[in-house]
């Protein structure tokens, strides 16, 4: 046993040193004096426990399998561009076009976004409820706003992987192989959107799937309700414009479109889908965020402690 | 200063009072917090913890208001609840360690601290394993340590023996034992198995239907008092021999408490109990079927109260 060790376990009890020289260390109860993290570090270590088994880690394999296949997802076009700039980076110099800009990546996973969301949020949220975690988190220095926000920042940091990092991947790619952003301040303004975009993205989903999670303690059946939810929104909006030749601003209902569309403006490009403006398209953002974390609040402010 | 205070507490939940206008002061100790299922011990523990604000009155815990200042009130007090739901995939070492943790604790402190809760609740052998595998008996363990790996002033124990067996209730019984006198930190117990709370307890506060029925130290409330438990029986031509020894007994100021042919009777001195009953018996004629010695105990205390409101 080291020094170090000695003096931590040491300090909790009695030690004595026998004839050779071997001690024996009691285990004995230490007070602590110490300062207290409070509720910022309360928020943080729920936070950072409930990413933690959305991703399965520290749980059984069965709980890392479904997480990671579709996290993968959203990579895999990011891995397969990054490859054809690396290998094929002669061919296509010049030709910058030939490769998706970085906010047109996110159209390439959105349905992978979706059923990634629709598989971690759930179960940052609704575990808890199921399994006595959430009386237990109320007697501690949590409050229900401050553990709604460590459930929120743990989604929004889960679903950060799929909508931050493969374009981070494509950023990387096209600087390393010269078709990247020109000098560091273009470099910075790019890897500024990429995570405000990511992050953006990532909260408007956040506040949607929890929503749908606050509703129900079936994990199964929330997981189901968010993705029919986002899918239904993304048809159903379609139907109604484009079928019914209502009006356009029932896009803005588009769950799959809205988010999409918002990445875009953060990018500065131009709203492309008809009758809708950049403005519109940040207050439905906003409208949706608002909604769903109203509806998680006036959840949970009812839910019985016990 | 009371570890726990209150004025007037009055919890509602509709048209159910779940405490009504409850005065109670709790000192440093082990304090019981004992009444039947429903009585409201649950409630008065949440209401301590600022979880439910109260319909009205006050509560004040470690001198702080717990509704104001809930979160800095709630980083020094552990809490065991009753329901023994955990999430069954956690390993016992992180669940204790993440509470602690969430208590404040830094997460090297959370980490040595966690294990060494463990151990003192005896599982030190087993805090690697999943919750979902371990046995009732262990659970509560778990959730003792828990609620004691982040150096709480005050733990509160919400029926901690539910489910367990004479062995392992009496083990969990010594364990919030040394928590307080060992550890030095307060312990307020509910259950409603009143045998338990007087082994541990140095303080009871018994409350029923909401309402306080008794508050104080054990030794005061359960006292030196000695008892004698009555069986009669009355022969056929002394009727209502039964109601004459109550009576008589009742008249020489002796506690009397009558159900029937049975009766218990409390008084100081157990020699000149027994010569009252003796000439009570024999004075009304009636048979004595069993008699037994009997210590007043908590279960009195609420008899007492039972017999108290049928009076009323």
């Amino acid at each position: 046993m080291s020094e170090a060790d000695a003096a931590v376990i040491g300090a909790g009890g009695v030690s004595e040193a026998t004839d050779g020289g071997a001690r024996i260390f009691g285990q004995g109860y230490r007070r602590y004096e110490g300062d207290r993290a409070g509720i910022a570090g309360a928020v943080w270590s729920v936070a950072r426990h409930s990413f933690r088994a959305a991703l399965g880690l520290g749980r059984p394999a069965r709980h890392k399998i479904l997480p990671v296949v579709t996290a993968a997802f959203s990579f895999v076009p990011a891995v397969v561009m990054a490859g054809l700039v690396a290998f094929l980076g002669s061919i296509v110099e010049g030709e910058e076009d030939f490769l998706p800009s970085y906010h047109e990546y996110y159209g390439f996973i959105g349905m992978s976004v979706v059923v990634y969301c629709g598989l971690v949020a759930p179960d940052i949220l609704v575990s808890d409820r199921r399994n006595g975690m959430f009386s237990l988190y109320m007697s501690t220095p949590l409050q229900r706003w401050s553990y709604l926000a460590a459930k929120a920042q743990a989604v929004i940091m889960a679903l950060a992987i799929v909508t931050v990092g493969p374009v981070l991947v494509l950023l990387l790619a096209y600087t390393l192989n010269g078709a990247g952003p020109d000098g560091l301040g273009e470099w910075m303004l790019a890897l500024g959107r990429i995570l405000g975009a990511g992050l953006a993205y990532a909260a408007l989903y956040a506040a949607v799937s929890l929503a749908v999670a606050s509703l129900t303690d079936r994990r199964a059946i929330a997981s189901v309700t968010v993705i029919v939810l986002i899918v239904g929104t993304s048809i159903a909006a379609s139907a109604l414009v484009g079928e019914a030749e209502m009006s356009a601003q029932l896009h803005l209902l588009n769950l799959l479109l809205v988010p999409y569309t918002m990445v875009g403006v953060i990018f500065g490009e131009p709203v492309s889908t008809g009758g809708l403006s950049a403005q519109g398209v940040v207050l439905a953002c906003a409208g949706w965020a608002a909604a769903g974390c109203a509806l998680i609040w006036w959840r949970y402010r009812r839910l019985e402690v016990g | 200063m009371p570890v726990v205070e209150t004025a007037a507490l009055t919890q509602r939940f509709g048209a159910t009072v779940a405490l009504d206008r409850l005065d109670v002061a709790v000192p440093g100790g082990v304090t019981g917090l004992v009444g039947a299922n429903g009585a409201g011990k649950t409630t008065l523990l949440y209401a301590v913890l600022g979880l439910r604000r109260p319909t009205s009155g006050s509560v004040r815990v470690l001198g702080l208001d717990p509704v104001a200042d809930g979160s800095e009130l709630r980083s020094l007090v552990g809490f065991a609840p009753e329901r023994n739901v955990l999430p069954d995939e956690m390993r016992a070492i992180d669940f204790v360690r993440h509470l602690a943790e969430v208590r404040g604790l830094p997460r090297k402190e959370a980490r040595t601290r966690a294990s060494d809760a463990l151990w003192l609740a005896g599982l030190g052998e087993e805090r690697l394993r999943a919750l979902g595998t371990m046995s009732t008996g262990q659970r509560q363990r778990v959730k003792l340590a828990q609620a004691i790996a982040s150096d709480p002033r005050l733990v509160l124990l919400d029926e901690p023996t539910d489910g367990l067996d004479p062995v392992q209730r009496n083990e969990m019984l010594a364990l919030i034992r040394q928590v307080s006198s060992e550890f030095g930190v307060d312990v307020i117990v509910s259950s409603h198995v009143l045998d338990e709370v007087e082994q541990v307890c140095d303080h009871v506060v018994a409350i029923d239907a909401g309402r306080l029925v008794a508050s104080g130290a054990l030794s005061d409330l359960v006292g030196d008092r000695s008892g004698l438990a009555l069986e009669l029986v009355e022969p056929a031509d002394s009727p209502g021999a039964a109601a004459a020894v109550e009576a008589a007994l009742a008249a020489s100021g002796l506690k009397v408490r009558r159900d029937g042919l049975r009766l218990v009777v409390e008084g100081a001195d157990h020699g000149e109990l027994c010569d009252r009953v003796r000439d009570a018996v024999s004075e009304a004629s009636a048979g004595l079927r069993r008699l037994d010695s009997r210590r007043h105990n908590l279960e009195d205390l609420f008899e007492d109260r039972a017999v108290e409101e049928m009076r009323a």
